[in-house]
């Protein structure tokens, strides 16, 4: 590492005013922000593309630039082999997870495991659940601590409590909408930084031709060797981030969840899915790893000396003008301050479902749990900052890597089986995730004989990563067996809750038949109605009511004409009863809803058929 | 050929392949996912097109650009 602060003035003020910036979006937001719904879910109202830039921003955490950058300079461009796995997700994803947390309006990942199996399993869930994103907090922080300790010079618990400070104040302040918004700033930001880097790093070498002939032949595969090097080899990068990482961050990762539950429509996730996974995530994998790839060509080249751990600072500092070097900094800063916001929310909304709200003070208003909610994520913030000096200690540092590595196949297991296998029992659900964490831990105990046999031939440097491969098919193998043996819930019960009954949970979202017939959006002027108070209805004319190809009771979309607000001003409503032919272009709707949606009186809009 | 390059491209894809069947079968059934409606016949192209996208572009980065620069034969 570096030891002492790299940049000049000009990029610290470049740093500052980022900083200021995204502290200023962010409490901007809060006023969007009325209601628990709003705060953990954004009011459910956001378009595809908003949420897709967010979940790249969440996936690209503090500590991506600079190790997917350090394995890019010791193995090449295999380093963007973990970006690559998710779309194979995908369908399970958006065909299964999205329908039914989305039209079953599920909480929280806890809240699932109730209903689906019983009240044990969510309250075992609850606790690993929340002491793993605790945990993920204070990792966060450290790193970036860390980070501008080798970057500015700074103590590393400075760093982590400017930090801590600006995340919570800006959840605290606006919720879930402040953590999108200023998630798609800092999305666009880290992707224009690592890029721009990559694309200055081609211009310098004189063409990619160029560049490409200065790295080693075996630094230019998609993969590394199957087996080899035990550290990293193709079969435990896969298993460990491939399976365990991507799957747990697609099925159990309570910010991802709720991130999808902003969504206006359970259609637009499929649009999000497809940008975020097939565009988006491979250009943040060239973003976060090119300063390793540059900086192995710099050095081949005779350009630069450096360590692999800093080689993206000192690509990136060889390759920018002061200033910029501030900008791709603030980068850095970005892809913090956005996994961390996201965890940050994530524990305010399990605390306040699984706990606040069903077990200590049940029944009180929504303002009761907003206020809580946002109490929460300044606790949550504080929690993670406790854990910084703790984790200072690499012993618990470790340990807490191991936590992780023991709770996460079980809890996946668990909700992969529950949600496309009809059979799998509440008992056994319980012991595939208690069952399966004890066998986890006892093989850190006895790596030798419970992880050895799945290690490929590659030894103790392998079970790091082949632990993940035991713990899957340990947890997965008790789920299975007890299911024979135990009861399964009666399949009246699980309507809506496991794959093929997908339909029933769009039935119970709205209340009767889903109107699948494919529709248009129109474009309407709105007039408020104080007739229509407190019944969240809309009234359009037939024709409009036609080419939406929507019915009385169906459930419609409003809002801006100006697509890039990404539904911000918006607003979900029912249709009426047809208007006069008179009012054809005219939406009328109540005072309340319009207020929702920050529309005024004769205002266009775009009005379409959710369901 | 270089199986040690070779099985991570079975091994990634038909794992994958299989999570894809998984996810699809979970949609079909009980008419979720309905193969009659013109959007839901474009996701699972989509879907099939970006698992070959992916496919092809780690294929060339295995078999093809290693070699590019260093006039190697394949």
């Amino acid at each position: 590492m570096i030891a002492q602060a790299i940049g000049g003035n000009l990029d610290y003020a470049v740093m500052l005013c980022y900083f200021i910036a995204v502290l200023g979006f962010g409490l901007y937001f809060g006023r969007y922000t009325t209601t628990t719904k709003d705060f953990f879910f954004g009011g459910q109202r956001f378009s595809w593309w908003l949420i897709s830039f967010s979940c790249v921003a969440t996936v690209v955490g503090s500590y991506s630039f600079i190790k997917y950058s350090t394995v890019g300079f010791k193995h090449g461009i295999c380093s963007t082999q973990s970006y690559l796995n998710d779309w194979f997700w995908m369908p399970i994803l958006v065909l299964v997870w999205i329908p039914i947390i989305y039209y079953m309006k599920i909480q929280s990942i806890p809240e699932y495991l109730e209903v689906r199996f019983d009240k044990k399993t969510r309250i075992a869930a609850t606790f690993i659940i929340l002491l793993y994103l605790i945990g993920y907090i204070g990792i966060n922080l450290i790193t970036l601590g860390r980070t501008l300790h080798m970057l500015l010079g700074w103590q590393v618990m400075t760093g982590a409590v400017i930090t801590a400070v600006a995340v919570g104040l800006y959840v605290y302040i606006g919720g879930q909408t402040a953590v999108i918004m200023t998630d798609l700033v800092q999305g666009i930001i880290l992707l224009i930084a690592g890029l721009g880097l990559f694309a200055a790093a081609i211009y310098h070498f004189g063409g990619f031709g160029e560049f490409w002939s200065l790295l080693p032949q075996e630094h230019k595969y998609a993969f590394s060797d199957f087996n080899a090097p035990p550290k990293f080899s193709f079969v435990g990068i896969y298993v460990q981030d491939g399976l365990a990482n991507t799957g747990a961050l697609m099925l159990m990762h309570q910010g991802f969840i709720m991130r999808f539950l902003s969504l206006k429509s359970v259609k637009d996730s499929r649009r999000m899915v497809v940008c975020w996974i097939l565009v988006l995530a491979p250009l943040a994998a060239i973003a976060t790893s090119c300063g390793g790839w540059i900086a192995r060509a710099l050095v081949n080249n005779g350009e630069l000396t450096t360590e692999a751990s800093d080689s993206f600072v000192k690509a990136a500092h060889f390759l920018c003008s002061p200033g910029i070097f501030g900008f791709v900094l603030a980068a850095l800063t970005a892809a913090l301050m956005s996994t961390a916001d996201t965890l940050v929310n994530a524990v305010s909304a399990i605390f306040v479902n699984d706990i606040w709200r069903p077990y200590v003070k049940p029944g009180s208003s929504d303002k009761h749990y907003l206020r809580v909610a946002r109490i929460t994520s300044l606790c949550a913030a504080g929690l993670g900052l406790a854990l910084v000096p703790i984790f200072m200690k690499d012993t618990i540092y470790g340990a807490h890597s191991m936590f992780t590595a023991a709770v996460t196949p079980p809890v996946l297991t668990a909700i992969f089986l529950g949600i496309i296998w009809k059979r799998y029992t509440p008992a056994a659900a319980f012991v595939t995730i208690a069952g399966g964490a004890v066998l986890i831990g006892l093989s850190f105990i006895w790596p030798d004989a419970l992880v050895g046999p799945f290690d490929f031939g590659m030894g103790p440097d392998s079970y790091k990563f082949m632990r993940a491969l035991f713990g899957l098919l340990a947890a997965g193998t008790l789920g299975v067996s007890v299911t024979w043996f135990t009861k399964p819930k009666p399949e009246a019960k699980l309507k809506g809750l496991v794959a093929g009954t997908q339909i029933d949970a769009m039935r119970k979202f709205k209340g009767c038949q889903p109107n699948l017939k494919p529709g248009g959006k129109v474009r309407l002027q709105t007039k408020l109605d104080k007739s229509l108070a407190g019944k969240n209805v809309v009234i359009v004319s037939q024709p409009a009511l036609d080419k939406m190809a929507a019915e009385l009771g169906d459930l419609l979309y409003a809002s801006h004409i100006r697509w890039w607000y990404g539904g911000l001003r918006s607003v979900h409503v029912k249709a009426g009863p047809p208007a006069g032919s008179d009012q054809s272009e005219l939406i009328l709707i109540s005072p309340e809803d319009a207020a929702t949606a920050h529309f005024t009186e004769g205002q266009q809009v775009v009005v379409e058929k959710i369901m | 050929m270089n199986m040690l390059r070779v099985w991570p491209i079975v091994c990634q894809f038909g794992v994958g392949a299989l999570l894809c069947i998984i996810g699809i079968w979970c949609g079909l059934r009980g008419g979720y996912l309905n193969l009659k409606i013109a959007e839901d016949r474009r996701f699972v192209v989509i879907l099939v097109a970006g698992f070959l996208l992916m496919l092809a572009i780690v294929c060339i980065f295995t078999f093809l650009a290693p070699y590019w620069a260093n006039g190697e034969p394949l």
